[in-house]
């Protein structure tokens, strides 16, 4: 009980910080919106039906978007020497980590639903008629995600090479998210029925959990002094 | 380096070499050609105990990082970072005659089947460990770092298991440790094994070539740091 209340206090920080200043949020929101502009010049509507690829141009730009905003998890705490004064506090290290990991959910959650926005918009998708397994789909890989995401920034944040070693380290640990959720909300798109996903939604869960434990386990070892 | 180190490192690592020339000799010369694919074939002697000495390496890491992150054994952490060596070069051969092999066997010298995929990703995250390591100003962390990366990459191998088989894959079944015993008949058998010891046996002579450069330089860093006449941490005496 009392870990979750350390926990929600953290991630209750992260939210007030985030809906006062928007700092994050306008920055992946506006990276979001740009891209799918670009898309649209990058793509030739004559050669390929935009909804044959949504899922994928979707998939792409939420998690360049989410290394935007990823990246500048621990950037606040940096200053002033802020994180010293949470692993000072007597709040475990992996409590830490997962509200951390909630914060960004919630923030990647919230870009997320502006990128099927956006991309609704842009190039007129169709989501097909299944949003319950949609949103599973969708929000199981931005937690397996943010899990991975969470803990390598941690790392990269304190490597001289900082926000340009994150995506080397994410995304190859992140193929398999990019791999069944991709093919999970493609075939979502096209109709087809839910137990055609059973499969992606049980490997992105699998991915989700592996990755939270090793994150919880492993967080107290990068922030060690 | 102290001698012992250098000893058995010499004396594995010529009989690595003797080794490599042998399972060269019988791939070029004793082993019979396959029927189905030919000549091409014949890469296999190489390409598959690569992957298994590859495979073995990123375990040895894996292991090391994790239980240097428990204990803070300096000998462990150079072990990995030995292993992690080697493991990128056994996984770069891997990479070199696959193509080179499916170029003729598949028409294509690259095809995003999981295994392929997953060699190839696997060699990027080590390609992560070595970067954070070398990125880092402060050494202790480095290596707590490079432990991290190298404990989830390894935590990606079983990965690479359930993608060979939930996606149907083009790629060769396994033919020697499948349920039915090994399909794999004869002195094919012979030199794949002769194959596997020759590049385990090159694989720890390295291994312990690097481990004894990597302590030989972090004694100097500690002598330079420390003064001439300092008295080496534990795990560095000669």
């Amino acid at each position: 009980m009392e870990y979750l209340r350390q926990m929600g206090a953290l991630i209750w920080k992260d939210v007030v910080v985030e809906l006062r200043t928007r700092e994050r949020f306008a920055a992946m929101g506006g990276f979001t919106i740009l891209v799918g502009i670009l898309f649209n010049f990058a793509i030739d509507p004559t050669v390929v039906e935009p909804q044959a690829i949504g899922s994928g141009l979707i998939w792409m730009t939420i998690i360049f978007g989410g290394m935007l905003g990823l990246g500048r998890t621990f950037h606040l705490e940096e200053e002033e020497g802020a994180f010293h004064g949470i692993l000072l506090s007597p709040i475990p290290r992996d409590a830490i980590y997962l509200g951390k990991v909630v914060a960004n959910f919630l923030l990647l959650t919230a870009v997320t639903v502006l990128v099927f926005g956006v991309f609704a918009l842009f190039f007129g998708l169709q989501f097909g008629g299944h949003p319950l397994a949609l949103a599973g789909v969708v929000l199981l890989g931005i937690l397996g995600f943010v899990a991975v995401g969470t803990l390598f920034s941690a790392i990269s944040a304190g490597t001289t090479m900082g926000d340009t070693l994150l995506p080397i380290l994410v995304f190859p640990v992140l193929i398999p998210v990019v791999i069944y959720g991709v093919t999970a909300t493609s075939r979502l798109f096209q109709g087809l029925p839910v137990s055609e996903v059973d499969g992606n939604i049980r490997i992105m869960g699998a991915f989700a959990v592996v990755a939270l434990a090793a994150g919880a386990g492993l967080f107290r070892y990068v922030v060690e002094e | 380096m102290s001698s012992r180190i250098r000893w058995s490192g010499a004396v594995l690592g010529v009989l690595g070499l003797a080794l490599v020339l042998v399972v060269h000799w019988q791939v070029f010369f004793w082993v019979s050609t396959e029927r189905t694919m030919g000549v091409v074939q014949r890469i296999f002697y190489i390409h598959v105990p690569a992957a298994w000495v590859a495979f073995m390496a990123f375990g040895i890491v894996a292991i090391c990082s994790a239980v240097y992150l428990w204990l803070k054994d300096e000998r462990l952490d150079m072990a990995a970072v030995a292993a992690a060596e080697g493991g990128m070069l056994f996984t770069t051969i891997v990479l070199l005659t696959g193509p080179l092999w499916g170029r003729v066997a598949w028409g294509t010298w690259w095809t995003w089947e999981p295994r392929l995929t997953f060699t190839l990703l696997l060699w990027f995250i080590y390609l992560g460990y070595f970067l954070v390591r070398s990125s880092t100003e402060n050494p202790q962390r480095g290596k707590r770092f490079a432990a991290v990366v190298g404990i989830v990459g390894a935590l990606d191998i079983p990965l690479i298991h359930v993608s060979v088989q939930f996606f149907r894959s083009q790629h060769p079944k396994a033919v020697v440790i499948n349920p039915e015993g090994p399909s794999l008949q004869g002195e094919m058998l012979t030199t794949l094994f002769t194959g596997l010891l020759a590049f385990t046996v090159l694989f720890f002579a390295l291994f312990l070539f690097r481990y004894g450069l990597e302590r030989m330089k972090r004694a100097l860093t500690h002598r330079q740091l420390a003064g001439d006449g300092a008295p080496l941490p534990e795990g560095f005496a000669s």
